[in-house]
């Protein structure tokens, strides 16, 4: 069915280069991409306990307490993580022309800007008036709040992880693929967050 | 579909490793002895799932509650849903998968071999984990397989660490395990087929281990975050499905059959896969359909993801969603029927050998049938509000689960077992084991059909006297059942230490797998095939006639 | 002449199937408890369908691969091709389109008979602080066969008991006692967890969630006692979750209605069983949830 050539051109680059190494580098690609397919589900699960709850309780705000407001800090932090992905894009590009430097300092950049949102988020976390058990507010905004953060330390902690490596010698001389990985990674956990910004932030009641 | 003659005789001994047990206690990276890591560890699970039925049985036979107290009861049942399907079922076919997609597929390996070492070495961790909480003082989880709140939340009070926890913890990480081995698949099927391995090259039990893992990667991370909410709920004091504070329990059902639905195809698909290798080598005909066999195989997985409120029909599910979930799950007998009758039409006018894989795959298919139409039968909303949460579905789920699914496990074990030891079974004990299995399998669970259609709701360790005979029926063919395991045992260890020779190719299969040695080298094949031909071309005359070496081997198993 | 024989008994095979099919749908109706309501009647001939319709299926397949199995084995080193057919467009267009008929065939008599039924049992989620008295008439197309008033009784479960309360008389019995051929409206509520309105002879079964009041409408025909199963596991006790279900003539039921005074709270089964030590050989002694206590009838009065 499917390109049966292609399938076979690929094998035959697998066998010339006598090395698994080539191929399976690649298969990180794809099999990144489908685990991040599979990851998203999770999201998916809780955005939709969060919408079907808010939907259903009649009394979402329980007396008192205000749920997450829209406020500048917020949103200085949605820009600063949104903008980190062109960053990320950039190091990524830097990283092709076989830039290192310009690569480090980029994929830094992006941890910082990471490392920013997520102690905006503990900021904002310390702010509220309201915990993880002030009803089904408290409860749903910690944890997408919360797992999103998980995430993002993932990223980070994997960025450092590559950061380490591109100071071994010739590490990318055959390829990138657990950069573009990464990278991958991260523009996913920033599509994650619009969606959880506009359900939390932009949804009001 | 076949292979450039010149290099069907892989020379072994050359590549072939040392064939040392140890590392089959090793952390080790080839995915045959992934395969067979995966195989052993389930099949013990098998029998501690089997041994807490074979204790419900016993509490069963007769209708007062005196052997077991009630929470031990409960414990029983959830464990015993919660071992069969986590860490039996579906990992046992994973297993069956491990060892055989690369071979057939034309690989050297899986495509990422260290991941699948270690969602391997999470399973038996998982289960030890799992089965520990009969050690607590508080017992293990007793809120059956689903755990629904809020029962499954009645956190006995003074024990933050308890066999509700232990549940969750472990189905969340079986749950990473799976997600692993899913990726994995997916990567090595789309991407590591040799060349000329077309789609529709691809023999069907590669068609449905595909599908099967997608639907694990689609609909296993709802359970999950399900599972961490309600861990949140039970541990931290949340209330995302607690009633009594304005939580939603039905929420929990939903998400919790979202995957638990799918998860009985990704269970059932792998065993078709089974019979439709093992009936066209048994019959020498090609699979009859083979492309609407494979196509329906996607078509089940797209189905199945829209049916599962047919397990809440009685949860307060409003009308418009019963019948439009009752159309949906009636249209899944479709492409599972497309299954069925391929099978039956590649039986009809062939040339049948009745070998114990045989033997196992024509009683699971027979079985199947029933399970099925007893599925469908459930999806009717009105019958079902009668039938449902009493024994009429356990038994449903029992024909499939044990049946079918289970007879699959063993069709395969014993068709594939010469390929994966280089030796082959006892014909006769195979015979006995199926003739015992086929049997107590039968009196065991069909009476729980005219039990669950008198009113015998399930989950309970005491009944109403009037459900007693087919019950004490019941418990019987149970013993039997589990009886019936013992001459698998045997067969299996004598005929691995000391079973005949087995030939490269002794069943005369189509098939990648049976080109190479049995049992074959490290990284498969000595180069990797081109393939040329159609699946199952069972009329061509490598297959058709008999060469001596084969021969020879098949005298030996007595054949 | 092989032909023909050939058709002559495939001919005889589908008429034996056919018979047998109708025949054991017949048989169907007295695999089931006795139907004690007008719906259980419904349900009945669609279970009698489903029985048929699924014998033959079961037999035609089962039928082929048998008749397969006795007639097509082969010798032993006899590995030529069987038949060399990959497939049968035509055939296999037949075999997808007939069970796709079937199904649907299937689908739409359980819709009908469901349409029959008045299982309607979200029709009125409501609050379940709001009053019973304040609220609206069912909502849904519930067609009122006669002009009697609705027998309305409330249904509460809890860990482990059944109460039953006949708000009009305000009276709260763990008996529930219905009259014939009059509609009954059940509500259900729950105080802790799920549990589930269970006689089999009725034929539904409707699951209690806690703070969603359901109701359920039905018509019992046939006097007689039956039993109330919990049919949703609700924890350690959940086999003893029983109840007596009485469906009396009108006359025996206005009887019953003026003579008891609320107090006839059946024994508690898992109150009386926890109170106890365990009778039974192996003891786990691990944690079980309190049973509430058999005063419940009292309990449930002065809440009014
Ligand atoms: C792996 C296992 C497996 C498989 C494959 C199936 C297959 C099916 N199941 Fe089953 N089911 C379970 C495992 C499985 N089930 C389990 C474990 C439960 C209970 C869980 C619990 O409560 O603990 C359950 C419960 C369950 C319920 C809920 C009952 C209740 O709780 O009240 C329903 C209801 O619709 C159902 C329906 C079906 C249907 C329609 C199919 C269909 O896929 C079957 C399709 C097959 C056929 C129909 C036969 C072959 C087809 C033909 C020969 C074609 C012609 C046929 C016709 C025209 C009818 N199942
Ligand atoms: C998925 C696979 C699966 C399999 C294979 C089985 C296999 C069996 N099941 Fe299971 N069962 C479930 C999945 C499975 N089950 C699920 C999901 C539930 C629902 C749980 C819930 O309600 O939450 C359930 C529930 C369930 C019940 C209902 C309990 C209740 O509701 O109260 C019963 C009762 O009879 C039962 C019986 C059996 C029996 C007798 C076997 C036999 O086939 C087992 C045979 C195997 C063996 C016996 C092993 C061999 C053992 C030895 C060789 C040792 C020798 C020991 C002795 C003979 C004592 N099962
Ligand atoms: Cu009581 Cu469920
Ligand atoms: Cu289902």
């Amino acid at each position: 069915m499917e390109s049966s050539l292609d399938k076979s051109r690929s094998h035959q680059v697998y066998l010339e280069t006598g090395g698994k190494r080539e191929q399976d580098k690649s298969n990180v690609l794809f099999g990144f991409t489908v685990f991040l397919l599979s990851e998203s589900m999770v999201f998916v699960s809780f955005f939709l306990t969060y919408t079907i709850l808010r939907l259903t309780t009649i009394n979402w705000l329980p007396p008192g307490v205000s749920g997450p407001e829209l406020s500048t800090p917020i949103i200085i932090n949605t820009v600063v993580l949104l903008s980190s992905s062109v960053v990320i894009y950039l190091a990524e590009r830097a990283l092709k022309r076989h830039n290192l430097w310009l690569f480090r300092v980029l994929w830094l950049t992006t941890s910082a800007m990471g490392a920013y949102f997520l102690a905006g988020t503990l900021r904002e976390w310390r702010s509220l008036d309201f915990g993880l058990l002030t009803g089904l507010v408290g409860a749903t905004f910690y944890l997408l709040t919360g797992f999103h953060g998980l995430h993002v330390s993932a990223g980070i902690f994997l960025q450092m992880l590559m950061l380490v490596r591109s100071f071994v010698p010739g590490n990318y001389n055959r390829g990138h693929y657990g950069v573009t990985a990464i990278s991958l990674f991260w523009h996913f956990v920033d599509v994650i967050w619009v969606i959880l910004f506009s359900l939390l932030y932009l949804w009001r009641a | 579909m076949t292979i450039n003659p010149n290099i069907t005789s892989v020379s072994n001994s050359e590549v072939r490793q040392e064939l040392n047990w140890k590392r089959y206690f090793s952390f080790n990276t080839d995915h045959k002895v992934i395969g067979i890591q995966y195989l052993v560890t389930t099949f013990i699970f098998f029998l501690i799932g089997g041994v807490l039925s074979m204790i419900v049985r016993g509490e069963l036979i007769t209708p007062k509650s005196d052997l077991v107290d009630r929470t031990l009861y409960n414990g029983l049942f959830t464990l015993h849903g919660t071992v069969m399907i986590f860490l039996w079922i579906i990992p046992s076919q994973v297993g069956l998968a491990n060892y055989l997609i690369p071979l057939m597929i034309g690989a050297k390996d899986m495509a990422f071999p260290k991941l699948n070492a270690i969602a391997f070495w999470i399973i038996p961790f998982g289960g030890i984990f799992l089965l520990s909480s009969f050690l607590l003082p508080s017992g293990t989880a007793q809120a059956g397989w689903w755990s629904y709140p809020p029962v499954s939340i009645q956190n006995p009070s003074g024990y933050p660490i308890n066999g509700e926890t232990i549940w969750l913890l472990s189905i969340i990480l079986l749950g990473i395990s799976s997600i692993m081995g899913g990726v994995n698949f997916v990567t090595t099927i789309v991407r590591m087929r040799a060349p000329g391995m077309t789609a529709f090259r691809m023999p069907i039990f590669v068609w449905t281990v595909l599908s099967a893992q997608l639907l694990q990667l689609f609909c296993l991370p709802v359970l999950t975050g399900a599972a961490i909410m309600l861990f949140f709920d039970l541990s931290f004091g949340t209330n995302f499905f607690k009633p009594a504070l304005g939580g939603d329990p039905v929420l929990y059902q939903h998400l919790f059959w979202f995957y638990s639905h799918p998860a009985v195809y990704v269970m059932v698909l792998p065993a078709f896969g089974v019979f439709s290798e093992i009936i066209p080598a048994f019959t020498r005909n090609p699979l009859f359909g083979y492309r609407s066999v494979a196509v329906a195989s996607l078509g089940i997985t797209v189905v199945s993801i829209f049916v599962w409120v047919h397990h809440m029909f009685a949860s307060g599910t409003p009308s418009w969603m019963r019948i439009l979930f009752m159309f949906s799950t009636m249209l899944v007998g479709v492409p599972t029927g497309i299954k069925v009758f391929a099978w039956t039409a590649t039986i009809w006018k062939s040339k049948l050998h009745l070998d114990t894989p045989m033997l196992f795959a024509l009683g699971g298919v027979i079985m199947f049938v029933i399970g099925g139409i007893t599925g469908i039968m459930l999806g009717a909303v009105a019958f079902d509000l009668h039938v449902n949460n009493t024994y009429f579905v356990v038994g449903h789920f029992h024909y499939i689960v044990y049946n079918t699914i289970t007879m699959a496990i063993f069709a395969a074990i014993y068709f594939w077992f010469p390929k994966m030891t280089g030796r082959m079974c006892h014909e006769g004990w195979g015979k006995i084991h199926f003739w015992l299995t086929f049997i107590g399998a039968n009196l065991t669970f069909f009476p729980m059909l005219p039990l669950g259609l008198q009113g015998m709701v399930r989950r309970v360790s005491s009944y109403d006297p009037q459900y007693a005979g087919y019950n004490i029926l019941a418990s019987l063919g149970a013993f039997l059942l589990g009886m019936a395991t013992l001459p698998f045992i045997a067969n299996i260890v004598a005929s691995w230490l000391n079973g005949a020779r087995a030939a490269n190719n002794p069943w005369h299969a189509t098939g990648l797998e049976w080109t190479t040695a049995s049992p074959p080298p490290l990284e498969n094949f000595a180069k990797i095939p081109t393939v040329t031909l159609a699946p199952y071309s069972y009329g061509q005359p490598q297959y058709s006639t008999v060469d001596t070496s084969d021969e020879e081997a098949l005298r030996r198993h007595g054949n | 002449m092989n032909k023909i024989l050939e058709i002559v008994l495939l001919a005889i095979g589908v008429a034996a199937i056919v018979v047998i099919s109708y025949w054991l749908g017949q048989q169907a109706y007295s695999w089931m408890p006795p139907a004690a309501t007008a719906e259980a009647r419904h349900v009945d001939d669609l279970f009698s369908f489903l029985v048929a319709l699924g014998v033959f299926v079961f037999l035609t397949v089962i039928g082929t691969i048998v008749y397969s199995i006795i007639t097509c084995r082969t010798t032993k080193n006899d590995y030529t091709e069987g038949h060399p057919a990959r497939g049968n467009g035509k055939l296999e267009f037949l075999w997808t389109a007939i069970p796709t008929v079937l199904v649907l065939w299937i689908a739409y008599q359980s819709y009908s008979i469901y349409q029959q039924l008045d299982i309607e049992g979200l029709g009125t989620i409501m609050d379940s602080s709001a009053s019973l008295a304040s609220q609206p008439a069912l909502a849904t197309t519930v067609i009122q066969p006669t002009s009697q008033p609705i027998e309305e009784i409330e249904v509460l479960a809890k860990q482990w008991v059944w109460t039953f309360r006949y708000p009009q008389k305000k009276i709260a019995t763990g008996e529930l006692h219905l009259p014939k051929n009059r509609r009954v409206r059940l509500v259900f509520q729950s105080e802790d967890v799920i549990h589930g309105f269970y006689v089999p002879e009725f034929r539904f079964k409707q699951d209690i969630i806690p703070n969603h009041t359901l109701d359920f409408t039905f018509t019992p025909l046939r006097e007689g006692k039956y039993k109330l199963h919990d049919s949703q596991f609700s924890g350690t006790y959940f086999a003893l979750m029983e109840a007596d279900v009485y469906v009396d003539s009108p006359e025996a039921y206005s009887q019953w209605l003026k003579s008891t005074n609320g107090n006839t709270m059946k024994l508690n089964l898992a109150a009386a069983e926890h109170a106890q030590k365990p009778q039974q050989l192996i003891k786990s002694n691990w944690h079980a949830v309190e049973p509430y206590l058999p005063l419940v009838a009292t309990e449930v009065k002065s809440k009014n």
